[in-house]
């Protein structure tokens, strides 16, 4: 009796044992996210933070990555990069197969150097134009650089709409002046006379003014380059002081958290958009089903970002056929991922040397409230 | 009596000690997140004179750290050595200080916070929109940590050790100015600057140098926060920081010694350790801060004062 009881214990001993081993050779893929939680990014970082829990979800679900679990940790920046700093070095020091994050370009700017350092994939939402010009080997962003969406911009302006002058309207941040810079060079390049260059605040309230100046200026159309909750309250201005010129804006402009606010004073308003939740594509659309049944929200553009941080992820480490935190950053880089192979990307994706995307956009006007695609343009290579 | 006096240098010996040896125990973020302490109670030292001892209301002190910061980040690209670097950004910041303080403190109370506040937010513009002297919005990026004399600050743990060496010399700086006549006249004219006036203190003067010194020091702590964070930007340097730094000199204690070392300690790492609540430590943050001040407005330090010298008639301003 006693032998066959120790027996018993020695087998379930054996058993665990087994299990426990098991599960240490399958540890989980541990991605540490830094983001804008609160604070004035607090838009942006929420999405990208639920895009990305989206996306884990549904590879656990599936069986994870190379068969191991994905687990994310995330942290809050308070949209201020000192502080983003310190948490990515908190990120590294945990030790992760990756980093996601941030939002901002100031903090994807300061936490470069650390990614970098760290020899650790940096997959990041920041859309200035300069990031991945400083030649670190370890970013990759998610979404056009301005580099990319701004001469499609200009030659939307230039040759569909054939304005002559521009009223360009951006918050002064290191976001809005970077696209600011762009499109003066682009219009520039093609004749295009800039008639007003009005610089905003970032958090600011009363658009009068500017309006105002917009007016004066007489120009054929207006760029408008702002933060979600600062296009909302233009759009409210510019349609309260009755101005009927052609409204343009890059994916911010016609997102659906600026339609909400604007409602009716959004209508009419046209501009180029990288990602949206809109585009005739139905992995797009089957997404956005998906992310509001579980938020109970309508995401923007960047929480597919975050949604497609992880897949990028994903599909770079099945390339690689193993989890290699240090060859993750190269596999990031020349690599095509398409949704026959890759379900979860959406839309086909290469990314260059630099980390930068090319993917197709889209052309899109506002009509009643709803964001509605007129023209799908095609990836460029 | 002689054990009592040797109490008091004995604890701050064994505190810098401690502190010394706390990076050993601690991975990059906690050293990183020590060596912010360090700077922010540097700047929260410079208020603390300016405010506890000579009962100025400073809204600037932000961006004396700001200016302090761009001019290092600025005179080190041009290829002068850090060490000269700091001295030119705490002379530059006292001149300014001083400049400022001539038409500045011709009001007092709530008007001199109103006149800082003004300058705080030029400041802030002039490092936004000035885009050939200080980047502009993109910042200052690449801030090299200095090499002092064959010493390379480079790892953290080494930065760390150089910030607490200058915390140090700060500390004992401006302990010798409290206790010197001028940290007497400074306490005057808090206290009561008509009294101070009439027993022959030139009031105008102290107060200018009250606030000159104050600046110089934040200048100080700017010149160490560049190499520190290896970038500039200015959005740190932004109003928030002037408030941030106002709370924790009044949270610690103004007018105490220590009042910024735990005014700091509360402000840079009472956020980090309540992140367990995740979305909600912000809320628990201004909760407790709200809770001390309504209960405890001379701060922590005034808290300990009580608690360890319950009765004592004697206990004048100085402290």
């Amino acid at each position: 009796m006693n032998t066959k009881f120790l027996t018993g214990v020695l087998a379930a001993a054996v058993l665990s044992l087994g299990v426990a081993a098991a599960s240490a050779q399958n540890p989980p893929i541990k991605l540490e996210n830094v983001a804008e939680l609160s604070g004035p990014g607090a838009t942006v970082g929420t999405n990208w933070k639920n895009g990305i829990d989206l996306a884990i979800a549904e590879i656990n679900a599936k069986g994870g990555i190379l068969g191991r679990k994905v687990e994310v940790n995330h942290a809050d920046s308070q949209s201020n990069p000192g502080v983003a700093r310190s948490l990515f070095q908190k990120a590294i020091d945990a030790n992760p197969y990756a980093l996601l994050g941030p939002g901002y370009s100031g903090s994807v700017k300061v936490t470069a150097s650390l990614a970098e350092a760290a020899g650790l994939a940096q997959v990041m939402g920041g859309e200035a134009a300069e990031l991945t010009m400083a030649g670190h080997k370890n970013l990759v962003r998610t979404s056009f650089g301005q580099q990319s969406s701004m001469p499609k911009i200009a030659k939307y302006i230039a040759e569909e709409v054939k304005a002559q002058a521009v009223a360009v309207v951006w918050v002064n941040n290191d976001f809005g002046k970077g696209g600011r810079d762009m499109i003066t060079k682009e219009l520039a390049a093609r004749n295009v006379k800039i008639v007003a260059d009005l610089s905003t605040e970032a958090g600011q309230a009363d658009f009068a003014a500017d309006v105002v100046k917009i007016k004066n200026a007489k120009a054929d159309v207006a760029f408008i380059y702002l933060n979600e909750e600062e296009s909302a309250r233009i759009l409210k201005e510019l349609h309260g002081q009755n101005v009927k010129i052609p409204l343009i804006g890059e994916t911010t402009l016609l997102g659906q958290k600026v339609i909400e606010l604007a409602g009716v004073a959004a209508n009419g308003v046209k501009g180029h958009v990288g990602l949206t939740t809109d585009a005739p594509v139905p992995a797009v659309q089957e997404f956005r089903k998906r992310f509001q049944a579980k938020y109970n929200y309508v995401p923007d553009h960047n929480g597919i970002k975050g949604y497609l941080s992880v897949y990028m992820i994903k599909a770079a480490t099945e390339k690689m056929g193993k989890v290699d935190a240090k060859a993750l950053p190269a596999a990031l880089h020349n690599i095509t991922i398409t949704p026959d192979k890759e379900p979860g990307i959406l839309m086909e994706v290469t990314v260059d040397e630099k980390g930068d995307l090319d993917r197709m956009s889209f052309l899109g006007e506002v009509v009643d409230g709803k964001q509605v695609i007129k023209q799908v343009l095609p990836k460029l290579k | 009596m002689t054990l009592q006096r040797l109490a008091v240098p004995g604890a701050i010996l064994a505190g810098i000690i401690a502190l010394a040896l706390a990076p050993y125990g601690l991975k990059n973020y906690g050293i990183s997140i020590l060596g912010l302490w360090a700077v922010t109670t540097i700047a929260a030292i410079g208020l603390n004179l300016t405010l506890g001892y000579a009962g100025q209301v400073s809204l600037a002190q932000g961006a004396f750290v700001g200016i302090g910061a761009y001019a290092t980040a600025i005179l080190m690209a041009k290829g002068v050595p850090f060490g000269a670097t700091l001295l030119l950004s705490g002379l530059l910041c006292f001149a300014i200080g001083w400049l400022l303080g001539y038409p500045a403190l011709r009001v007092q109370h709530h008007y001199l916070a109103f006149v800082t506040l003004a300058f705080a937010t030029l400041a802030f513009l002039v490092f936004r929109n000035e885009q050939w002297l200080t980047g502009g919005i993109y910042g200052i990026s690449g801030i090299r940590r200095p090499v002092i004399l064959g010493w390379n600050t480079a790892p953290e743990r080494a930065y760390f050790h150089f910030c607490l060496i200058m915390l140090v010399l700060v500390s004992g700086f401006v302990w010798w100015i409290v206790r010197s006549p001028w940290g007497r006249a400074f306490l005057a004219l808090r206290e009561n600057p008509v009294r101070a006036a009439s027993l022959g203190v030139d009031t105008r003067r102290y107060t200018l140098m009250a606030f000159a010194i104050g600046a110089g020091i934040g200048g100080v702590a700017g010149a160490l926060y560049a190499p520190l964070v290896t970038y500039i930007d200015p959005v740190p340097f932004a109003l928030s920081f002037s408030l941030n730094l106002l709370l924790m000199v009044i949270v610690g204690g103004g007018g105490y010694f220590f009042g910024p070392f735990v005014g700091a300690m509360i402000a840079v790492l009472l956020p980090e350790w309540l992140r367990f609540a995740q979305g909600l430590y912000l809320v628990a943050y201004a909760a407790a801060v709200m809770v001390l001040l309504v209960f405890w407005p001379s701060g922590i330090m005034g808290i300990l004062d009580r608690l360890l010298r319950p009765a004592d008639p004697n206990q004048g301003a100085a402290r």
